[in-house]
Order: C-alpha cells, then sequence, then structure tokens
C-alpha cells in the first residue's frame, strides 16, 4: 500500500491536533489532582464518550474486526450479552458508591471498604494489567505500519509512543480524555464508509447469509453445544464467562473505564456516564464486528472476483488481526486511506493513552503515595504523575515486544483480563451488597481467584496457549478459555471470600456508611424528567438489547 | 479564537473541516484524488464539522476556568 501525499497530510494533521490539545491542556494543569483525576469538572457529553472510547482502543477496533471474522456475528455477545447489561448496572448500583466516597480511584476505594492490603493487592495486579493493555495497542499500530506502509516495527514503536507520551505528560488524564473523544469520532466516521461500501460490495446482508456458514450469521442458534460454533463454548458459558464475569468485572470495576465516569461534575452526571455511553456502545458493532464479517463472505468463492485478501498467518491459516487493514486497503482510494489510517492510529492512540492515564493515578496515589512517600507536598505528587507517565511508556514498549508472539492479541488481552478482573467483580459485589464481607476475606479472596485463573490456564490448551503445567483439557478457542478462566477465578474468589469473610472480623456499620448498599442513602431523581433518570434510561437501553438479539439470534 | 480552543466541541469541528477540505478540494485539484468516496465522505464531514463547530454547548464554558 502507498500512501500519497495527502495521506500523509491528514496523518500530520491529526498528529498536530493531539498534540496541540495537550499544550492547550498543560495551562489548566496546577496541581497532581488536575493531572491524575481531571478535579471532576467534564461535562457529561464527554465523560460518556470518553468512557467508551478508553475502551476503544486496538484490542477494540482490529481485535474485534479480527473476533468478527474468526468467529462471526458470535462477537457481537461482548456488546449485546455483555457490555450493555453490566454500564447499565454500573451507572444504577455501583457509581453512587464510587462518586460517593469521593475516591481517586478503584483501588482507593478497596481501601476504605476493605484495608490497605487489599488496595495494594488491587493496585499492584491493575498498574500490570494497564501496562499489558498499553503494549498491546502498541504493538498493534507498530504491526500494522509495517504491514501496510512497510515501516520499521522498531521505530514505528517508539515514534508512536513518543506521541502519546508528549500529550499524556503535558495534560494529564484530561489531555488524555479530550483526545479520546476526537478520537472517537474519527475511528466511527472513519470507518463508517469502509462498512458501507464493503457491504454493498457483498451483495448487502442477504446475500453474506446465503455465502457463509450459519454458524457464523447468527448470535445464539448454534449455542447449545461447544461443537457446534466457531467460539467453542456453550450458552451456559458464555452468559456466565462473558456475560457476567468478564463483562461486569471489566466495566464494572476495572478503573480504565470507571475513571471516566468518576471525573463528572456530580453525582447524577456520573451515573449516567455509562447509560449514555451505552448508547453508541450498543451500535459498534456496526463498525468492529460486522466488516469483519463482510471480510469472510468477500472471501468465498462466489466473491472470488472483487479480489479481496486477507494475509496468511504462515500457518496456513489467516492472520485474523490484519481484516481491517486488508479491507481498508482494498476500498479506500487515495485520501480517504489517509483517513482510515489515522482511524487505526487514534484506536491505538486511545487506547494507549487511556491505559498509561489510568497507570499514573494508580501508580502515584495507591503504590507511590500508600506505600514509599507519604506525606510530601502536591507539587511533589504531580512531579511524580509526570515521570510514571513516561516510565508507563517505556514499559508498555517492552510489553509490546511481549505481545508479538501471539497471532489474535484480542484472544491475549481477554486472557489478561481474566486473570485480573475476573476474580475482582466478585470482591466488589459481596464488598458493596453484603456488609460481612470482611478486609482479610476479600484480599484471600482476590488472591486465591488469581492463582485459580493462573492454574486453570496452566492446566488447559487452545490453539497451542496455555497448558504449561500440564495440558489436561483442551478448549476449542483462546477465546473459550479465557471465558473458563475467568468463570473459575471468580467462583473461587466468591466462595473463598464468604468463607474468610465468616470466620474473621468484619468492619462496624458507622464505617461502612457510603460504602454498602444497605447502609448507603440512595440518591433519588423522581423530580428530574424520564430522561435524566438513570433506571428508565437503563431499562429503555435493556429492552432494546434483548431486541437486538432477537432479531440477530 | 484562543478561549474558543478551550470547547472540545470546536476543536472536533475544525479538524473535520479540515480533513473535508483536503479530500474535497484534493480532489477538485488532483486526479488521484478524484473519487466519488472520498467527495462523500468529505461533504460528511463538513457538515459534521460545521455543526460541532458551531453548536452551542453550555456545558464547554465551565472548563474556561
Amino acid at each position: 500500500m502507498n500512501l500519497h501525499i495527502a495521506d500523509y497530510l491528514i496523518i500530520i494533521i491529526y498528529f498536530l491536533f493531539v498534540i496541540g490539545v495537550g499544550f492547550i491542556i498543560k495551562r489548566r494543569i496546577k496541581t497532581s489532582n488536575d493531572f491524575l483525576t481531571s478535579g471532576r469538572n467534564i461535562p457529561l457529553w464527554i465523560t460518556s464518550l470518553a468512557f467508551i472510547s478508553a475502551n476503544l482502543g486496538a484490542q477494540e477496533v482490529l481485535g474485534m474486526v479480527a473476533s468478527g471474522a474468526k468467529y462471526g456475528i458470535m462477537t457481537v455477545h461482548f456488546y449485546w450479552v455483555g457490555a450493555i447489561f453490566a454500564m447499565v448496572f454500573l451507572g444504577v448500583f455501583m457509581m453512587p458508591f464510587y462518586y460517593g466516597s469521593r475516591a481517586r480511584s478503584v483501588p482507593e476505594f478497596l481501601k476504605l471498604r476493605f484495608d490497605e492490603k487489599t488496595r495494594g493487592l488491587n493496585a499492584i495486579s491493575f498498574a500490570v494489567m494497564t501496562i499489558f493493555s498499553s503494549g498491546i495497542s502498541l504493538y498493534a499500530l507498530a504491526k500494522l505500519l509495517e504491514v501496510i506502509l512497510h515501516w520499521d516495527f522498531d521505530v514505528s514503536i517508539w515514534l508512536a509512543a513518543s506521541i502519546v507520551m508528549i500529550y499524556t505528560f503535558l495534560g494529564g488524564l484530561t489531555s488524555a480524555v479530550y483526545n479520546e473523544v476526537l478520537q472517537f469520532f474519527l475511528i466511527v466516521l472513519g470507518l463508517s464508509p469502509l462498512v458501507i461500501v464493503a457491504l454493498h460490495d457483498a451483495g448487502g446482508w442477504s446475500n453474506i447469509k446465503t455465502l457463509l456458514q450459519p454458524q457464523l450469521t447468527h448470535a445464539w442458534r448454534y449455542m447449545g453445544h461447544a461443537e457446534s460454533n466457531p467460539m467453542g463454548i456453550n450458552f451456559m458459558s458464555l452468559i456466565f464467562g462473558l456475560g457476567f464475569v468478564m463483562s461486569f468485572g471489566y466495566w464494572c470495576t476495572d478503573f480504565l473505564v470507571v475513571q471516566r465516569a468518576m471525573m463528572a461534575k456530580n453525582m447524577n452526571a456520573a451515573q449516567r456516564t455509562p447509560i449514555i455511553a451505552a448508547i453508541p456502545k450498543m451500535f459498534m458493532p456496526l463498525i468492529v464486528v460486522l466488516p469483519g464479517v463482510i471480510a469472510i463472505a468477500l472471501l468465498q468463492p462466489a466473491l472470488a472476483s472483487k479480489g479481496f485478501s486477507i494475509p496468511s498467518d504462515g500457518h496456513g491459516g489467516l492472520d485474523y488481526t490484519m481484516t481491517l487493514p486488508s479491507l481498508i486497503s482494498h476500498y479506500y482510494p487515495t485520501g480517504l486511506l489517509g483517513v482510515g489510517i489515522t482511524a487505526l492510529i487514534a484506536s491505538f492512540m486511545s487506547g494507549m493513552a487511556g491505559n498509561v492515564t489510568a497507570f499514573n493515578s494508580v501508580f502515584t496515589f495507591d503504590i507511590y503515595q500508600s506505600y514509599f512517600i507519604k506525606n510530601k507536598s502536591d507539587r511533589h505528587y504531580l512531579i511524580v504523575g509526570k515521570i510514571v507517565t513516561v516510565a508507563g511508556i517505556l514499559l508498555s514498549i517492552i510489553t509490546a515486544y511481549i505481545a508479538k508472539s501471539f497471532n489474535n492479541i484480542n484472544d491475549f488481552l481477554q486472557l489478561v483480563f481474566s486473570f485480573v478482573n475476573g476474580p475482582l467483580f466478585a470482591t466488589f459485589l459481596l464488598g458493596m451488597f453484603w456488609k460481612r464481607t470482611t478486609g482479610h476475606g476479600a484480599f484471600f479472596g482476590l488472591l486465591a481467584g488469581t492463582i485459580a485463573a493462573a492454574l486453570t490456564h496452566g492446566l488447559t490448551l487452545a490453539e497451542g496457549k496455555g497448558g504449561w503445567i500440564y495440558p489436561l483439557y483442551e478448549i476449542h478457542s483462546g477465546m473459550g478459555q479465557a471465558f473458563i478462566v475467568a468463570s473459575i477465578s471468580w467462583i473461587v474468589n466468591f466462595c473463598t471470600t464468604i468463607i474468610v469473610s465468616l470466620f474473621t472480623k468484619p468492619k462496624p456499620d458507622a464505617e461502612l456508611k457510603g460504602l454498602v448498599y444497605s447502609l448507603t442513602v440512595k440518591p433519588t431523581y423522581h423530580q428530574d424528567k424520564w430522561y435524566l433518570r438513570v433506571v428508565p434510561l437503563g431499562l429503555i437501553l435493556i429492552a432494546i438489547t434483548i431486541i437486538l438479539n432477537i432479531i440477530f439470534f | 479564537m484562543y478561549k474558543k480552543l478551550n470547547n472540545l466541541g470546536f476543536v472536533i469541528g475544525i479538524f473535520f473541516i479540515l480533513i473535508s477540505l483536503v479530500l474535497i478540494i484534493g480532489g477538485l485539484v488532483s486526479d488521484v484524488l478524484a473519487h466519488r468516496l472520498n467527495f462523500y465522505t468529505g461533504f460528511s464531514f463538513l457538515v459534521f464539522g460545521v455543526l460541532m463547530t458551531f453548536l452551542n454547548r453550555k456545558d464547554d464554558k465551565d472548563l474556561k476556568a
């Protein structure tokens, strides 16, 4: 693929804008809170779009298109079984605790609800996870630039990481969030023409359904048995593993996304952030799943005349990660090609900057300030936050090279999430809704859940991955393995937390006000119009999601 | 003008207007860019950019402090 000067011009304009946003925001950065938490002063429309954009990194864009090609329309389960329900739950039930507690981070909330050691464990595991995610975004971009533009892999990594570092270093979280909103529009508007043109070229959805195996065009019909669908899992594993454990674990407890809602101006805006974000999220499969399914249809003999192809992975299969770049290369003319490439670059930057800023906050507040240097001036923590930005970028670069050995980056990322997020949601669920849960229970539950995740991964084998202890059980796909790992770790955490809590002393009720559901005054919005209230909005979203599942059953 | 740069909607609008101009003007002056898809996308971006630029966002005013 050769870029014209107009394509480069579009890429340069984008780089200038994201760096420019950093310079504009820099003037507002006076304190460590400005840099690391944005001072809770961001409008609802920005927090909502940033909420989904923080998740719109390489995992979402390249990874979901790859999964669409690999697993078919079943990939929509990440949205219509997982994300929407979890986002509504976060807005209605969990945001009052996060926002009302005035905690600056999720680990800090864990300290308030449980104790210091639970916070430490979560902060360290979260920091590791964000670096992994950031590194994968970086890897995805460098690989893309290497294949499409023939740029050197190492140069791409360092160049791209430098641009993210400039704007996050200058403007901290606010700069990252503002750029996330710009990136959101660029990704959605930049990839929409591709979906329209490719869908038209493939003869529309009805023709795709006739060309492909029915397993690839039905979301639920072939979920009865693990052997009868490409994901290799049945509907129970899907609903529990993805729909409950992984999705709720990610959307309700991952500080990367929760942080965007915590930046809102008031409680009502904080609760509505994930609910408003769920509206575009619901239709995101049109941009990130549908192209994958279209791509596989275009490879069928009946459409061979279209001349579309996806590169081989070198082992006789397809390199699914290259599905989206291949579509862009095939359909976009010079000019729009620059927009498409810029949209992909934006997806990488969005994911990486989101992770780096979340890493900054957690490392500075929950690790450095809690365990190393306490009671220093605010300026000291501002400087530390900036140094951690640079350190986070450098660690991401190292992680990018680790990610190089995996053929489907989405599987890899889901695996990392399942180690950390899977067990975590059990801790929150018990902590927020059962006042008897103790700090010891939460800590040992988290520990046992994470160990269970590692053991399960070590005893199961999927697509050549895992089984590092002994390949006791083989799973059809890496995605299915991630669901099972997450499910087992959640159950182990849940049971361990209950058992340990029953044998240890809980906090008195007075210390749990505002942190446990039964001891918290619920915010009421009866005086507001229905569209300003979280419950009616949430119910409407759930109803639409159910209808979408029925349509694509 | 500088104050307007504090308005994120304005910044996003200007960005899309610039991209649309590259696609539309480029398509008019260069054969390489003269593709129907560039014009359609360019005009769509232009409409979106103008709307974002001139929509009054009350919330953003608070950010100027």
